[in-house]
């Protein structure tokens, strides 16, 4: 049963709560719901869950209303969607910006709500099998086209909503699934879905799909397409069907080798030096704060280029030169109607545009999901807003896409870290910083570059050579600390990280160290044991940032080892507190002219900050990130 | 010498036929032509000049969850209707505050933004900061300490903005939710928040000549930060949005926008 249905406006006000289900709702599920979703820009998404609620939601973009129905999430009503929609439509009708209660609303509610209901046993008796088994692109997509078949009051035949998807061609999801909006659904039909989803075009036995099933075995089925199952799961560590573990590989060594006759051809030929070495490396030169100013302090000086409005005609331009028919039509209609002011936007007008959108999106680097997503959340943002005269559908949508982006990079949290550095230092500890990620993304040289610009500012540092792994690791860092003048705590190779960083942060509490930097050993994502000796590491030792250090790069697979990363850590701590990525360093900044879509992907997914960005191999390249210009980088 | 008079005579050649040209145009068309410029021009600079002096906008600011858009209902409407929940957008109306409806007369009507507080919807005040002729900063009494650190940096962000140094915009610090029991009161929060403030102005102005975060420092060197040290002025109120008692974010809205 629905436990609740709220209409609310853009701005915040409640106008409209069903007093018949008069239940109070535990927690704050509307407001997760504004903070982890529709502000993330993950509107696109089917639904969301908060603790033991369901949420799903619709949007009326021309009148800035919200409506969302929220219901236990262990029962699985499938009317909920084409309910959103009829109260949609009739509200629209009643509503009136003046007006601020809508009490006469209830009756109409609840005949709405009979209906829902009614229309969904019927189809549950029914045994008609969903029409047009279409292949279709994503599930969000076909909640969608259901929606429209809702509204059309096509009495559940989803042949209405799959002619939507016929332009789209196969996507080769698990099976071509077909979401039967308004059916009820029970487990007596489960049996039924599992013979659908291996694999049968067209069926004409009874074929009742379950969504929340169907995302379940979706997950299950589909692997390699990178990491990107639940989004929501990050920010909820609900219990979800993790991806099929890679087998242990019988071959893979231990870390630390046993036999008793290799340890003594053990390949660790440091020379026996102290913390800070003597002997043959007195002509290192000693740099201190000579090289200048970091990049951090310094003015970001970018010429500004022409507005965006300049750039419109090369864009159309370059548009039509890649498709040309098509596009000329479209092109000369879309001005027709930015003179007259079309009345409102709908999907089929907007999905050129997004379309071409998102093919820039890709050419720069943004994760190809990642674009997917971000087009469907501002897709679900302008659906059914009015065209203003004189504006093109493609500067609208630019200019929603522009804001969507500006929102995703702008920090949800203040990430002044001299600030937070005061506050441990008050209270008499130092402040642990963590550096993960995968191998060879500059987690030592750039641990090196923050550790310069700390001690720019008067911050005592320490660093923590915990990559006890890597031939090398510790010289490496031992030379940064001579240069840098700032202490080092050691302890060789081979000997568990946990343990040497726990060590680190005794004797900087004792010599009274403001910071530690704690550089870890790199590991791939699939890796099981390595990950679970990375979250040992930040479990015993609790950091204060646990800081992702990823390279520009990187394409598709940021997602992929973002996710994981939060995955392995989120499963793997104790219980009580779950530490999580909590920042990110972008590297080899310098490295991508214009491709800087890693950024974006990185953000999005994790929803942590970026909090530096390295830019080059000295101690001075390291800058913070500026918003505007990837944004406008992104969308050039 | 000579190039001087050869000069001289171009200049006059040239202002001859420029009059005489003049002289050939209809004097209607010459006369509406210059009207034309003229009355632009004039309005431009009107436009330019009304904007700048009676600006009546006051801006709603504070962090998420701090009751801005019950208090903006509340001075519209008298009442918060069913709730709020998390603002998305900001809310904009332009209206008699909700107390003075029963006044007779003709009174200024007063432009109030209720801008989100959400973190990522940040960049939506400085929008609207230009135009603002006065800022209303609403704290939760209630939640106050967990959320300090927050609040004032925020507070320190708008505090330090080149807006409102420049134009000496006056900011009431609102201490919302006072009708519960263990609100705090006004005048913990202001020494709590004077504190973080200074803390904060310690670790920002530490930073090397060019700091890209703050447009300008506040505060007089040397000394603890005090309110009283800002170039523009800010006091301190006490409402409870719930209960409808704003009568003193009525009152400061009162004072620096005319009836």
């Amino acid at each position: 049963m629905l436990e609740q249905l709220l209409i609310f406006t853009r701005g915040g006000l409640i106008l409209w709560t069903c007093k018949e289900l008069g239940n109070a709702l535990k927690g704050s599920p509307i407001d997760t719901l504004i903070r982890s979703c529709l502000l993330e820009e993950r509107s696109g998404e089917v639904s969301f869950n908060y603790e033991a609620y369901t949420l799903k939601w619709t949007f009326h973009n021309d009148l800035g209303l919200v409506f969302v129905a929220v219901y236990q999430r262990i029962l699985h009503l499938l009317y909920v969607d084409d309910l959103l929609n009829m109260v949609k439509e009739s509200f629209s009708e009643v509503y009136d910006p003046k007006r601020m209660s809508y009490d006469d609303f209830e009756e109409t509610f609840r005949q709405l709500r009979k209906e829902a209901e009614a229309r969904g046993e019927e189809l549950r008796k029914s045994k008609q099998v969903g029409k047009g088994l279409g292949s279709v692109k994503k599930q969000g997509q076909v909640a969608k086209s259901g929606l429209d078949g809702g509204s059309k009051q096509s009495n559940g035949e989803s042949g209405g909503g799959s002619k939507k998807d016929d332009g789209d061609g196969d996507k080769g999801k698990v099976g071509s699934l077909m979401m039967m909006m308004t059916n009820g659904n029970h487990a007596n039909d489960s049996d039924k879905t599992d013979d659908f989803v291996n694999g049968k075009e067209n069926t004409t036995d009874n074929v009742v799909v379950d969504p929340s099933k169907l995302l379940k075995l979706r997950s299950k089925g589909v692997r390699g397409r990178g990491g990107v199952r639940k989004i929501d799961s990050i920010g909820n560590k609900s219990s979800k069907v993790t991806a099929v573990e890679p087998p242990k590989k019988a071959t893979k060594k231990n870390r630390v080798w046993d036999d008793a006759a290799p340890k003594q051809v053990k390949l660790d030929f440091t020379d026996s030096v102290g913390e800070n070495g003597n002997g043959n490396e007195e002509h290192v030169d000693i740099v201190a704060a000579d090289q200048g100013e970091s990049m951090m302090d310094k003015e970001e000086v970018f010429s500004s280029d022409g507005e965006s409005e300049g750039d419109d005609d090369d864009d159309d331009e370059a548009r039509s030169d890649e498709k040309p028919e098509a596009k000329k039509k479209g092109w000369f209609s879309s001005v027709f109607q930015s003179i007259t002011g079309k009345a409102n936007l709908e999907r089929t007008d907007l999905e050129p545009a997004l379309k071409a959108l998102k093919e820039r999106l890709m050419t720069k680097n943004v994760a190809e999901e990642i674009a997917e997503k971000l087009c469907e959340s501002v897709e679900a943002s302008l659906e059914g807003k009015k065209l203003a005269s004189f504006t093109r559908i493609s500067s609208t949508v630019q200019g929603a896409m522009e804001e969507a982006l500006i929102r995703i990079l702008t920090p949800r949290r203040s990430i002044d870290i001299m600030r937070d550095v005061h506050a441990a230092k008050e209270q008499r500890r130092p402040y642990v910083v963590v550096f993960v990620g995968v191998n060879g993304v500059g987690k030592s040289t750039n641990l090196a570059k923050v550790a310069y610009w700390l001690q720019q500012h008067k911050v005592s540092v320490m660093m923590a050579a915990c990559d006890t792994f890597r031939s090398g690791a510790v010289e490496q860092l031992r030379t940064h600390a001579r240069r840098l003048q700032i202490p080092i705590f050691e302890k060789g190779y081979e000997k568990d990280p946990a343990v040497v960083a726990k060590e680190a942060i005794q004797e900087a509490t004792r010599n009274g160290s403001d910071v530690v930097l704690v550089d870890t050993a790199g590991r791939m994502q699939d890796n099981e044991p390595l990950m679970r000796a990375l979250s040992k590491l930040i479990n015993l030792n609790k950091p204060d940032l646990v800081l992702f250090v990823g390279e520009a790069l990187v394409g598709n697979d940021a997602v992929d080892q973002l996710s994981k990363f939060n995955q392995k850590l989120s499963d793997l701590s104790n219980t009580g507190t779950t530490r999580l990525i909590d920042g990110i360093l972008l590297t080899k900044f310098d490295t991508i002219d214009d491709k800087v879509g890693a950024a974006l992907s990185m953000v999005y997914i994790s929803g942590a900050p970026v909090m530096f960005v390295g830019c080059g191999q000295s101690y001075t390249d390291l800058k913070k990130l500026n918003v505007k210009a990837i944004v406008k980088t992104l969308l050039k | 010498m000579d190039n001087l008079e050869d000069l001289k005579i171009v200049v006059e050649q040239w202002s001859n036929q420029g009059i005489e040209y003049l002289q050939k145009i209809p004097p209607f068309q010459l006369y509406a032509a210059i009207g034309v410029l003229l009355l632009t021009t004039i309005l431009l600079l009107s436009f330019r000049l009304a904007r700048r002096t009676n600006s009546n906008t006051v801006l709603l600011s504070g962090l998420t969850g701090s009751g801005k858009t019950v208090l903006f209902y509340q001075l519209r409407d008298g009442s918060s209707h069913q709730g709020t929940v998390t603002s998305m957008e900001p809310n904009e109306g332009t209206f008699v505050l909700h107390s003075e409806n029963a006044k007779k007369g003709k009174i200024k009507p007063v432009h109030l933004v209720d801008v989100p507080g959400h973190s990522r919807l940040r960049p939506k005040l400085e929008e609207f900061l230009p135009q603002a002729a006065a800022i209303v900063f609403v704290v939760d009494a209630l939640e106050f300490l967990p959320n300090c650190r927050a609040a004032s940096e925020y507070l320190y962000d708008i505090l330090t903005n080149a807006n409102v140094v420049k134009k000496k915009i006056p900011v009431l610090l609102c201490c919302n939710k006072t009708d519960k029991l263990t609100a705090h009161t006004k005048e913990f929060i202001r020494k709590q928040m004077e504190k973080e403030i200074e803390k904060l102005r310690a670790s920002r102005s530490a930073v090397s000549t060019a700091d890209i975060a703050n447009d300008f420092t506040i505060g007089i060197e040397g000394e603890v930060f005090s309110f009283s040290h800002c170039s523009n002025k800010v006091t301190i109120a006490e409402t409870s949005g719930l209960n409808g008692d704003t009568i003193q974010v009525q009152d400061f809205i009162r004072e620096y926008i005319k009836p």
